[in-house]
C-alpha cells in the first residue's frame, strides 16, 4: 500500500506538470452536444486551509463563483448570465476545488468571457466577502446544525474521525474561524493555490475548433506555482470505538457510523469493496441488505445505506457529485432518522447486522447479482456529459483510466473470495465511530454503561426469525467504553 | 415524497418551457417548436396512454409511469398522506412478484428505480439498460394491476412513511409549508401537504382497508400515462405496453375535489419554532391553474423571475446590497387547480422581519401598477428557453422534464403551446395579471421564528 501511495503521488505530480499544448493539463471530451460543459479543477481544498483559518479554501472559491471580477461587479455578472440561464458553480472538498458551468453553444463566447474574467481576474470586494461569509456561517449554524439532522450527523462523523488531521474540519470551516477571516486571507490563498501546477481543465461538448486551445492558453496565465500534491496520512485515530451524542431539540434520532479505511479508488481492493458496500447498502436503493433488514422487515425508518467514498447531500440526490476525490476515505453507514423510542434498538440492530455481514460475507448469488448491478449501474452514474467529464477528471487523479471500463474490467476479474477477503481485511470494526443526533442522550449512555436492554414493540406480527434475532439485538453490546461517550450540545458543533 | 423545497432558492427554475434537440439541432432553442424530439402518443382502449420519445443517447431507457393521484385527491378528513403512502406500498409486492423478486430483477437490470408524490401526481420511474426492457415492463405492469400486500407488511411500511416525516421534520420549512397551506386553503385539498398531517400519518397503520380502496380508485388505466424515453423504438414500446398493460380494467371513481371559495380577507399566521433558526417569511397569493390556452399563468411565470429572480431589483437590494436575506425564492408550480404563488425569504436578523415583509409586499404591489421593462421581459424569455435546453442532457432528464406536463395534459405538445404563450405575453399582460391576483384579500402571509426563550 505504501508503495502504491508513492507511485500515486508521482503520477499525480506528473499529470499536473504535463506541459500539454500550453502548460495546462486538460481532459477534453469533444462531442456532438450543443451544450458545452466546463469543469475547471484545482487540486487544492479545505485540507490546505491554514490552521486557524478553516473555511478559507471554501470562501476563496465562493468569492470567485459568487463575487465580482475586477472589471465587473457581481450584479453585473448575474445580469449578463441571466438571459443565458448560466452560472459558475463551485465545490470545495479536502483536496479538490472545482468550478463547473454549462452553456448552450450559442452563448459560448459570452459565457466563457465572464467565467474567464471571474477566475483569472477576481475583484475580491469587501461587500461580496461579507455576503459569502455570512452565507457560510449561516450554512453551518442554521442549515446544517439546525435543519438537517442527517447531514449534521454525517459531517460530524468526519470531524470525529479526522480530529487532529488536515481533513478534520468541515469544508466550509467553523463559525469562529470564518468570523476571523479577511479579504486579505482570500487573496493570499488565491495567489498560493490557484496555480497552473494545481490546475486540470475539463471541457466537453461540441465546442468549436481552437476553443480548447484558447481556454488552455488563457488559464496558462495563472502563476506556475508548485503542486499542492501533498500526501495525507491515515487519521491518528486511537483504537476502540467511540460515540458522540449531539443533542438538540428534534423529534427523531439520526445515526451515522463509520471508520477510516485504507482503500480509495486507486487501490487494488476498491472494486471488491465496492461490491461489498453496494450489497450492504447501495445509496437510495431498496436493494441493500441494511435497507431490507431495518426498513423493509422492521419499519424502523426511511432508509439505510453504506458508503466507501464521501457523498455529501445524499438526501437530495440519487447519484454522487464527481470531483470529491480524496486520498483518505472512510467506510460509513447512514441510518436515517428513527423514532426516539427505537433509537437504541436501531443502533444495536445496525451493529448486529453489520457484524453479521462482516462475519458471513456475501453468498455466491449475492456476489453475482451485485457485480452485474454495478457493471450496468456505472452507465447511470455517468449518464450526463457533466458527470462523464467529472468522472474522467477523478480518474486522472486516481490514475485508473476511463471509469466505466476500469470498473467493468475489474468486476469481470473479481471473485467471491476477493470480496469476502476484502471485507475481512478492511471492514473490521475495532475503531467504529458512532454519531447520534437526538434530544435525549441518556438512553444511549445507559445502554453503553449498563447494557440496559432496549426491547422493541411492533405494530404488526413479525416472523419468528425476526423475533429471535430481535431477542439478541435488544441487549447486543455496544462496544464503547462509558468514558468514550461524549455528549455535545449542538451549538458547540462546527463552532 | 417529492422534494417540496428544502431551501427555496433551489426551486427557482423548477420548470421552464423550451427544449433544444440535443445532439441534432443546436439552433433549435430559437425555433418555433421547442420540444423538438419526435414522439408518439398512443391510447389503449382501456384509457391508458403511452408517450414514446426515442432519443439518440445510447443504452439507457427511462420508463416513467405517471398516476394522476396526489394529495389533491385526498378528500376524506383524517386521510391525508395516502397518495404518498401508496408510493411506498407499490414497492411491497404484487401477485406475480414478491418485493424480493422485484428487487432482484431491478438489480439485474442495473436499474435506478424510485418514485415521488406531489399534490397532483405520483410518478414511478425506472432507468435501466435497454436489453432489460421486456423484463422491466413486465414487473412494472404487474404491480400497477395486481398489487398485493399483507396487513403486517402494510403496517410496517406505514412506519417507513412516519420515518420519512421524521427525517423531514428537522427543517423549519416543512412546518412553514404546513401552516401556509392550511391558512390559505379552507375547502380545497391543497390545504394539506403531500406528506400529510402527523396525526394522519400516525393513524395509517390502522387503515389497511382504506388503503385497498385507495388503490382501487386511482390505480387505473385512465389515471395513468406511461412515458418511455431513450434508446427505444415506438413499435417496441407500443407492443410491450399492449402486452403488459392491455388487460388492465378501467375504473369508475372520480374524486369530488372541493372548489376553494374566493378568499375575502388577507390572512396571516405565525409559527413558533422550538430551536434556533433564522426567521422565515412566506408571502403567498392564490394564482392561476396551469393552462396552455390562456396567458395568466405564463404571465406570472415570467414575472416571478423579473420580480424575485437573481437580477431583480428586490434581490439586488435585499440580498446583495442590504444583505438582509440569505435566501429569496418563489414557488409557483403548474397545477390543475389554482395553487399558490409564494415568495419565501430567509432573514438574517429577526429585527429586519418587518422591513423585509414591507419590501416584499411593495414589490408585489409595484408590478400591479408598473409595466415591466421590455428588455427585461425579453431577457427572461431567453433565460427560460435556455434553462429548459440546458436540462435536456440525458434520457432520464428528458423524461423527468416531461413527466409534470404528462400529468397535466398527457402530451409533450403542451410545452410547445405554453411557450407560444410566453412569446405573446406583453408588459401590459403582466401588469394586468398581477393586478388581478396580487390583491390584499387574496393574500396569506406566514412567518416562522425561534420561539422566545429558546437558547
Amino acid at each position: 500500500m505504501r508503495d502504491r501511495r508513492v507511485a500515486f503521488a508521482l503520477v499525480l505530480a506528473a499529470l499536473l506538470q504535463t506541459p500539454a499544448f500550453t502548460q495546462t493539463a486538460s481532459v477534453l471530451q469533444h462531442g456532438t452536444s450543443p451544450l458545452i460543459t466546463f469543469r475547471i479543477l484545482f487540486m487544492t481544498g479545505s485540507a490546505f486551509d491554514p490552521t486557524g483559518k478553516e473555511g478559507l479554501a471554501s470562501l476563496t472559491a465562493a468569492m470567485l463563483g459568487e463575487g465580482g471580477s475586477r472589471s465587473k461587479a457581481y450584479q453585473q455578472i448575474v445580469d449578463e448570465m441571466y438571459p443565458m440561464a448560466t452560472s459558475l458553480n463551485w465545490q470545495v472538498d479536502k483536496e479538490m476545488t472545482v468550478f463547473t458551468g454549462t452553456t448552450h453553444v450559442e452563448n459560448l463566447d459570452r459565457f466563457y468571457g465572464l467565467i474567464n474574467d471571474m477566475l483569472l481576474d477576481p475583484g475580491f470586494r469587501q461587500e461580496d466577502f461579507t455576503r459569502v461569509r455570512d452565507e457560510a456561517v449561516n450554512f453551518l449554524k442554521v442549515s446544517l446544525r439546525e435543519s438537517n439532522d442527517e447531514e449534521l450527523g454525517k459531517e460530524y462523523l468526519y470531524n470525529a474521525i479526522y480530529a487532529g488531521h488536515p481533513y478534520g474540519h468541515h469544508n466550509r470551516g467553523t463559525v469562529s474561524s470564518l468570523q476571523k477571516l479577511t479579504v486579505a486571507d482570500v487573496r493570499a490563498f488565491y495567489r498560493e493555490h490557484y496555480t497552473r501546477a494545481n490546475l486540470l481543465l475539463g471541457l466537453a461538448g461540441n465546442y468549436p475548433s481552437g476553443f480548447a486551445e484558447k481556454v488552455a492558453a488563457d488559464l496558462a496565465k495563472l502563476p506556475a506555482g508548485a503542486p499542492d500534491g501533498k500526501r495525507f496520512e491515515p487519521p491518528p485515530l486511537p483504537a476502540g470505538s467511540r460515540m458522540a451524542i449531539l443533542t438538540r431539540d428534534t423529534r427523531s434520532t439520526a445515526i451515522s457510523l463509520g471508520f477510516p479505511i485504507d482503500v480509495n479508488r486507486a487501490s487494488p481492493d476498491w472494486p471488491a469493496l465496492a461490491v461489498a458496500v453496494s450489497y450492504l447498502g447501495e445509496h437510495r436503493s431498496s436493494n441493500g441488505y441494511l435497507y431490507g433488514w431495518l426498513r423493509e422487515a422492521r419499519g424502523l425508518n426511511y432508509g439505510d445505506y453504506a458508503y466507501l467514498e464521501y457523498f455529501p447531500r445524499g438526501m437530495f440526490q440519487f447519484t454522487p457529485d464527481p470531483n470529491l476525490a480524496r486520498q483518505q476515505q472512510i467506510f460509513q453507514i447512514w441510518i436515517r432518522p428513527v423514532e426516539v423510542n427505537t433509537g437504541v434498538f436501531t443502533l444495536r440492530a445496525a451493529l448486529y447486522g453489520y457484524d453479521k455481514f462482516v462475519r458471513d460475507g456475501l453468498s455466491r448469488e449475492a456476489f453475482e447479482a451485485t457485480r452485474q448491478f454495478l457493471t450496468k449501474y456505472s452507465n447511470i452514474l455517468t449518464q450526463t456529459q457533466s458527470a462523464r467529464l467529472g468522472y474522467a477528471l477523478d480518474s486522472r487523479y486516481y490514475g485508473i483510466g476511463d471509469y466505466n471500463s476500469y470498473l467493468r474490467d475489474a468486476l469481470a476479474k473479481l471473485t467471491l473470495d476477493d470480496v469476502n477477503r476484502a471485507i475481512k481485511q478492511h471492514l473490521a470494526r475495532d475503531r467504529m465511530q458512532i454519531v447520534i443526533v437526538t434530544k435525549d442522550a441518556k438512553p444511549f449512555q445507559d445502554a453503553v454503561a449498563r447494557n440496559t436492554p432496549s426491547p422493541i414493540v411492533y405494530n404488526s406480527p413479525k416472523p419468528k426469525e425476526i423475533m429471535d434475532e430481535d431477542a439478541i439485538i435488544e441487549a447486543y453490546r455496544i462496544t464503547v467504553k462509558p468514558q468514550d461517550v461524549a455528549v455535545v450540545p449542538v451549538e458547540r458543533v462546527f463552532q | 415524497m417529492s422534494l417540496r423545497r428544502w431551501l427555496v432558492v433551489a426551486a427557482l427554475f423548477v420548470v421552464a418551457f423550451v427544449a433544444s434537440r440535443y445532439g441534432h439541432a443546436a439552433g433549435d432553442a430559437t425555433g418555433r417548436n421547442l420540444f423538438t424530439y419526435p414522439y408518439n402518443v398512443d391510447d389503449l382502449p382501456n384509457g391508458l396512454r403511452l408517450v414514446t420519445v426515442p432519443t439518440d443517447y445510447p443504452n439507457l431507457v427511462a420508463l416513467y409511469i405517471v398516476v394522476r393521484a396526489g394529495s389533491r385527491d385526498e378528500v376524506e378528513p383524517g386521510k391525508s398522506g395516502y397518495a404518498h403512502l401508496f408510493e411506498h406500498l407499490m414497492f411491497r409486492g404484487s401477485e406475480n412478484f414478491t418485493p424480493e423478486q422485484r428487487d432482484a430483477i431491478m438489480k439485474g437490470a442495473g436499474a435506478d428505480t424510485n418514485a415521488s408524490t406531489n399534490q397532483d401526481r405520483t410518478t414511478y420511474y425506472v432507468v435501466f439498460s435497454k436489453e432489460d426492457l421486456d423484463e422491466v415492463f413486465k414487473v412494472e405492469a404487474d404491480r400497477f394491476q395486481h398489487l398485493k400486500y399483507s396487513e403486517p407488511a402494510y403496517k410496517t411500511e406505514s412506519l417507513a412513511v412516519l420515518g420519512e416525516y421524521n427525517k423531514n421534520s428537522a427543517a423549519p420549512t416543512q412546518k412553514l409549508d404546513e401552516v401556509l397551506y392550511e391558512t390559505a386553503f379552507k375547502e380545497h385539498t391543497y390545504a394539506h401537504t403531500t406528506m400529510g398531517y402527523l396525526k394522519d400519518v400516525q393513524d395509517m397503520p390502522n387503515q389497511y382497508g382504506y388503503s385497498l380502496e385507495f388503490y382501487n380508485r386511482f390505480y387505473r388505466p385512465e389515471y395513468t400515462t406511461v412515458l418511455v424515453v431513450g434508446d427505444v423504438t415506438h413499435d417496441g414500446a407500443l407492443e410491450l405496453t399492449k402486452k403488459y398493460f392491455g388487460a388492465w380494467a378501467r375504473g369508475s371513481y372520480e374524486p369530488k375535489i372541493p372548489a376553494e371559495p374566493p378568499q375575502m380577507e388577507s390572512r396571516t399566521a405565525h409559527v413558533d419554532w422550538p430551536s434556533p433558526t433564522l426567521p422565515w417569511l412566506a408571502v403567498a397569493f392564490k394564482g392561476p391553474a396551469y393552462s396552455d390556452e390562456t396567458k395568466d399563468k405564463p404571465a406570472l411565470d415570467l414575472l416571478r423571475e423579473i420580480a424575485f429572480g437573481e437580477n431583480s431589483d428586490l434581490y439586488r437590494r435585499l440580498v446583495l446590497q442590504q444583505q438582509k436575506l440569505d435566501d429569496l425564492g418563489v414557488d409557483f408550480g403548474n397545477h390543475p387547480d389554482p395553487e399558490l404563488f409564494t415568495a419565501y425569504a430567509r432573514i438574517k436578523d429577526v429585527k429586519d422581519v418587518d422591513d423585509v415583509r414591507a419590501q416584499v409586499l411593495q414589490t408585489f404591489a409595484r408590478f400591479t401598477k408598473e409595466n415591466v421593462d421590455q428588455t427585461k421581459l425579453d431577457a427572461t424569455r431567453s433565460r427560460m428557453r435556455y434553462s429548459f435546453a440546458l436540462r435536456m442532457n440525458s434520457s432520464p432528464a428528458i423524461a423527468a422534464a416531461l413527466a409534470p406536463y404528462i400529468l397535466l395534459k398527457r402530451t409533450p405538445d403542451t410545452i410547445n403551446k405554453v411557450f407560444e404563450l410566453y412569446q405573446q405575453v406583453t408588459p401590459e399582460d403582466i401588469r394586468a395579471t398581477a393586478a388581478k391576483y396580487f390583491t390584499e384579500n387574496n393574500r396569506t402571509v406566514v412567518t416562522l421564528a425561534t420561539q422566545a426563550g429558546t437558547k
